[in-house]
């Protein structure tokens, strides 16, 4: 019950500090409504982490329901390095074309 | 025809001089494309009369090689040849590699050291690494070459227009000869010396061009 009422305390402070950044414009309004979204599921995670736990013995998992939802996070966190490096290419083809440009106008 | 000379450089204060010198009257322009070197590289290759690009930042040899040539195709050139800068390669070999673009009988050419001239090429890059190239070109790529890590080659102003080199650092080797088979250009290789100074491409190097070539697919 601790943990939860810790995590939620956590989530809570994420989300005023979201609300900060969309209102002094820091962000753009999909980033915060995807990081608004991401923050809710979490927090509702954290309050139906029992039922969380059903499901996921249900699905033949062994571990409990958090540590399902550490599994997840991980692949999700993979997911997003891979995708930051893909679009570090890309920004480093734009660099590449600019000096190249810069280079051939002199 | 008009022949154009490209040579990429970075930190080649050393040779950049002498190299210009030995390959400026075998051809028609002679580009060096500094590629933000730190040394003096920039200022004494401006001294030796050669056109002379400048990249504001570092970007790789395949960068300073495709900049080299957007400058010659926009200046007339009909053949384009990519030579090091580190002296590894001889001048006078140009003429051998651009022979069979001026014959109407290829629209490529790649120097191969294995072809019969001499190079005292380290024997763990002769053994292990130069195999090892060879058989991932063959088996990933289809590609079968003497020798496909070679980065002195000469080009048609037509394959030099449709090739864009797109990857920076060194997997632009790759990348050419890649390209030549898709395209299906009439490729010859010939035969050319290099001296080394230095190992030149090291293991981690083969690695990274693996890496390099890998990202460059997933990004397209």
């Amino acid at each position: 019950m601790f943990q939860q009422v810790f995590a939620l305390l956590i989530i809570v402070f994420f989300l005023t500090r979201l609300i900060n950044q969309k209102k002094k414009n820091q962000i753009t309004k999909n980033e915060s409504i995807f990081w608004f979204i991401f923050w809710i599921l979490a927090a509702l995670a954290v309050i139906f982490l029992k039922t969380i736990d059903k499901v996921v013995a249900a699905l033949g998992f062994s571990g409990s329901g958090i540590n399902f939802l550490l599994y997840i996070a991980v692949m999700i966190l993979f997911y997003f390095i891979f995708k930051m490096r893909l679009k570090m290419v890309k920004i480093e083809k734009d660099i590449t074309n600019i000096t190249r440009e810069v280079a051939l106008r002199k | 025809m008009k022949v154009f000379c490209v040579i990429p450089a970075y930190n080649e204060a050393r040779s950049i001089v002498s190299v210009v010198g030995r390959v400026k009257p075998l051809v028609d322009e002679v580009i060096v494309v500094d590629d933000h070197s730190s040394d003096k590289t920039l200022e004494l290759a401006q001294k030796t009369g050669a056109i002379v690009l400048h990249h504001i930042i570092n970007r790789g040899q395949g960068a300073a090689l495709q900049t080299g040539n957007d400058y010659a195709l926009r200046h007339g050139a009909d053949i384009i040849v990519h030579f090091d800068a580190d002296g590894q390669f001889l001048a006078e070999e140009i003429k051998d590699i651009v022979q069979p673009i001026k014959n109407n009988q290829a629209d490529i050419v790649f120097g191969s050291r294995f072809l019969g001239k001499k190079s005292n090429l380290p024997k763990f890059k002769k053994n292990i690494i130069m195999p090892l190239a060879k058989l991932i070109n063959k088996v990933f790529f289809n590609i079968n070459l003497s020798d496909p890590q070679n980065g002195f080659r000469a080009m048609s102003a037509l394959v030099a227009s449709e090739i864009r080199i797109e990857n920076d650092g060194m997997a632009h080797c790759n990348e050419i000869l890649i390209k030549s088979f898709k395209n299906k250009y009439r490729i010859q290789e010939v035969p050319i010396t290099v001296i080394y100074h230095e190992f030149g491409q090291k293991f981690s190097g083969g690695i990274r061009i693996i890496k390099d070539l890998i990202y460059k697919k997933l990004t397209k």
